[in-house]
């Protein structure tokens, strides 16, 4: 597959591409990269997931910079300094690049020249990527607060207090929300006005943001393990026990649900009942969201691995890019990475 | 005053401490340490001195208090770790309430470093539980959350061991510098200086928020070997985690890790704001510390230790760690056997009778003979308590 100014299918507006969490489905990363075509240097550590749209690669940094990047060329388009570190994966939405900020903001940009165009008010730090859903901006802060800021203007249409930091990034589906949270509990919020429709308790503290498929609700625990709830009730349909906390977010495909843990492996649970399709260690930790293209899962852990999504068999893997949360981006011949050293990689 | 201090031999009053001669004794003839470097330290202008600093209210005293059930199937119980603290604290102090115990050594007013060891996360770094349990313990003493900070160097190993989200909400987590490079965050005016090996840049500075911000220190190191060092304890956590630019002090198979983690330890006001070390025994490294993923290295024993001397504090740990590779049938930390040296890591993180350092256990003595503690056994105050 060839890119192509106009092909839209390329693009990746937000964390694991779009808002199904779909993790890039129908994109082809099979083949390994044979060269990088360029190299950009971020300026400082890269603790978030580029996103992809029109052929301009944003990229958030720790420093506080949002890089807009010509794929084509490698290039600087514009960049964007915040007055904090930037952990937040950004999102698109219309014209706005949104992005959570450790100065407790969640800023909105004109993503063709960068001016800021608002910003949302929270009591702490943003790390969890800004979803947006029917015009309204959804994002957790570490002030144990799920606002919800009109996405025009940024002015708030409701605040929820949880029960601990949220770093989880919200998977918005039609009128509903569902987000981890650093006490422990899953929760579902009712879009329109933040009240909680359901919660239910992990044993630890959740980083993992949720994927949701059909009625099943997917998430990993700072406990080890992973939980399949109903989306409607918050019951524990199925889990599965890895061997370390789980910070990496599933990404589903097919019938599969892909997901890390610290614990060194990538594991493949049929979404249905849990049961272990296959897993492959892939590191000594990883922390770090898969993605899944076409027949293959990629995830980034010490290095960019991809892994024959059917078996688990490591397919290609790249010494680049070591990350903590940091995801590839898939787009037709084209990989993008960014990296705990601040570099982000184009490979072909 | 100026307290810019030149580290030499003769003018220590230790002149073992640092000339070549005086290194370990255990050191094998066959095996050459190059020469120890001059030291200088500098630090805060005019500061002056604490009663609680190092070794702080208790020297020699070491409280060890064991319950297995704390970690089971390498997951650790909030309410026995809870237990464990408050009794832990009460016998070092001798105080009848665990928040007496802790009023002796915080205010109100303070500004409450917690200073965490999270490299070698997620197998074994300080345990967010316990990390809870000594937050909890300090607001009882009337410290504001915000006024409390958890922290480490390196906020990319922060993130790994995902502390922003176990903790609780309202105290700050500080990463004081991004994995790898830069130089921001450190007080430039506060070093150690010292060519270890030819380095380019021979000066480690102090971290500022301990220099400037907190006003008090509790210490949450873990119990693990470390290739280069012998054990990380106290003493480490605090030295390598609060200066910069420490991994220079190594060129394998040699290190400097002795005595360069007792001096660094001694600049103030790192040593002064360093009031209390609580040892996270939950998880014990025997080998391949300090970042070893190995499950096969690690055992859970289920120990929280207290102490305000870090001398003694890590000579206990010391002996546990080599009573662990006794049992396991591999070499002592003390062992300097060239043949025991391996140039590859992966062979380091799969035999534990291999070692990229001679490794400096001798750190801890060292860092006695300058004044930081009580490092003999038969000195120490060692008391085992069952919770």
């Amino acid at each position: 597959m060839t890119e192509t100014p106009k092909d839209k299918s390329l693009d990746w507006p937000t964390l694991l591409k779009d808002n199904t969490r779909s993790g890039g489905q129908g994109q082809q990363p099979a083949r390994p990269p044979e060269r990088a075509i360029w190299q950009f240097h971020a300026g400082s550590s890269v603790r978030s997931a580029p996103i992809l749209q029109d052929r301009i690669l944003y990229v958030t940094s720790v420093g506080g910079l949002v890089h807009a990047i010509d794929v084509g060329t490698g290039t600087s388009k514009w960049k964007f300094q915040a007055p904090g570190q930037i952990h937040s994966t950004p999102s698109l939405s219309g014209n706005r690049l949104l992005f959570g900020c450790d100065d407790g903001k969640v800023y909105a940009l004109d993503r063709h020249v960068g001016n800021k165009l608002w910003e949302a008010a929270s009591e702490a730090e943003v790390w969890a990527s800004p979803v947006v859903s029917n015009g309204v901006v959804f994002f957790g802060s570490a002030d144990t607060k799920v606002y919800g800021v009109d996405a025009a203007t940024g002015s708030q249409r409701w605040v929820r207090e949880l029960g601990g930091r949220v770093y989880s990034t919200i998977h918005a589906v039609e009128h509903r929300l569902y987000v981890g949270c650093g006490d422990g509990r899953v929760y579902s919020l009712d879009a329109s006005s933040g009240t909680v429709l359901w919660s239910t308790l992990t044993g630890q503290g959740i980083d993992s943001s949720p994927a949701v498929d059909g009625d099943l609700v997917l998430i990993g625990s700072e406990d080890f393990w992973v939980y399949a709830m109903t989306a409607s009730a918050g019951e524990v349909r199925w889990k599965y026990e890895t061997g370390l906390g789980i910070a990496s977010s599933p990404a589903v495909s097919g019938d599969l649900t892909v997901l890390g843990s610290k614990d060194g492996f990538l594991y493949a649970l049929e979404t249905q009942t849990g049961r272990l399709r296959w897993k492959t260690v892939v590191g000594e930790v990883v922390t770090a969201p898969p993605v899944i293209g076409h027949g293959v899962v990629c995830i980034q852990a010490g290095g960019t691995f991809a892994l024959d999504c059917a078996t688990g068999k490591v397919v290609w893997q790249a010494a680049l890019a070591g990350a903590v949360q940091a995801v590839p981006v898939l787009a037709g011949d084209n990989i993008y990475l960014a990296s705990l050293s601040g570099e982000v990689y184009a490979l072909r | 005053m100026d307290r810019r201090t030149f580290v030499k031999a003769s003018c220590m009053g230790s002149a073992s401490l640092l000339m070549p001669g005086g290194l370990d004794p255990k050191v094998r003839a066959e095996v050459t340490p190059p020469s120890v470097p001059q030291v200088e330290l500098r630090g805060l202008l005019n500061y002056n001195p604490s009663p609680l600093g190092m070794p702080g209210l208790f020297p020699s005293r070491v409280i060890e208090i064991r319950q297995p059930n704390a970690i089971v199937r390498n997951r650790i119980s909030q309410p026995i770790v809870r237990h464990m603290l408050e009794h832990a604290m009460q016998e070092l102090t001798g105080e009848k309430s665990a928040s007496a115990a802790w009023a002796r050594f915080v205010e109100p007013h303070d500004i409450v470093g917690i200073k965490i060891n999270p490299s070698g996360a997620p197998a074994c770094c300080s345990s967010p539980e316990i990390v809870r349990e000594i937050v909890a313990s300090v607001q009882s003493v009337g410290v504001p959350a915000r006024n409390i900070v958890v922290y480490d160097r390196y906020s990319y190993e922060m993130d790994i061991g995902s502390y922003q989200t176990l903790l609780p909400p309202g105290i700050r987590i500080v990463g004081i510098q991004e994995a790898f490079v830069g130089d921001t965050g450190y007080e430039p005016s506060i070093y150690c200086d010292a060519n270890c090996f030819g380095e380019w840049e021979t000066r480690s500075f102090m971290a500022s928020i301990v220099a400037h911000e907190l006003t008090k220190i509790i210490n949450l190191p873990t119990m693990k070997d470390h290739s280069a060092a012998g054990v990380t304890g106290a003493l480490k956590n605090l030295a390598y985690g609060t200066f910069n630019n420490v991994a220079r002090t190594h060129r394998a198979p040699h290190s400097f890790t002795s005595p360069m983690i007792g001096l660094m330890c001694t600049v103030e006001p790192l040593r002064s704001k360093a009031v209390l070390h609580i040892m996270d025994g939950m998880r014990q490294v025997w080998h391949g510390g300090p970042l070893t993923q190995v499950q096969d290295f690690i055992d859970q024993p289920g120990i929280l230790l207290a102490a305000t001397d870090p001398v003694a504090l890590d000579t206990i740990e010391l002996e546990a760690i080599e009573t662990k590779r006794r049992e396991r049938g591999v070499p002592s930390l003390w062992q300097h056997d060239a043949n025991s040296i391996t140039e590859d890591s992966g062979e380091f993180y799969r035999n534990a009778s291999k070692n990229l350092f001679f490794r400096q256990p001798g750190h801890i003595a060292a860092a006695g003979k300058l004044g930081l503690g009580v490092g003999d056994l038969k000195q120490i105050d060692h008391r085992v308590l069952s919770a």
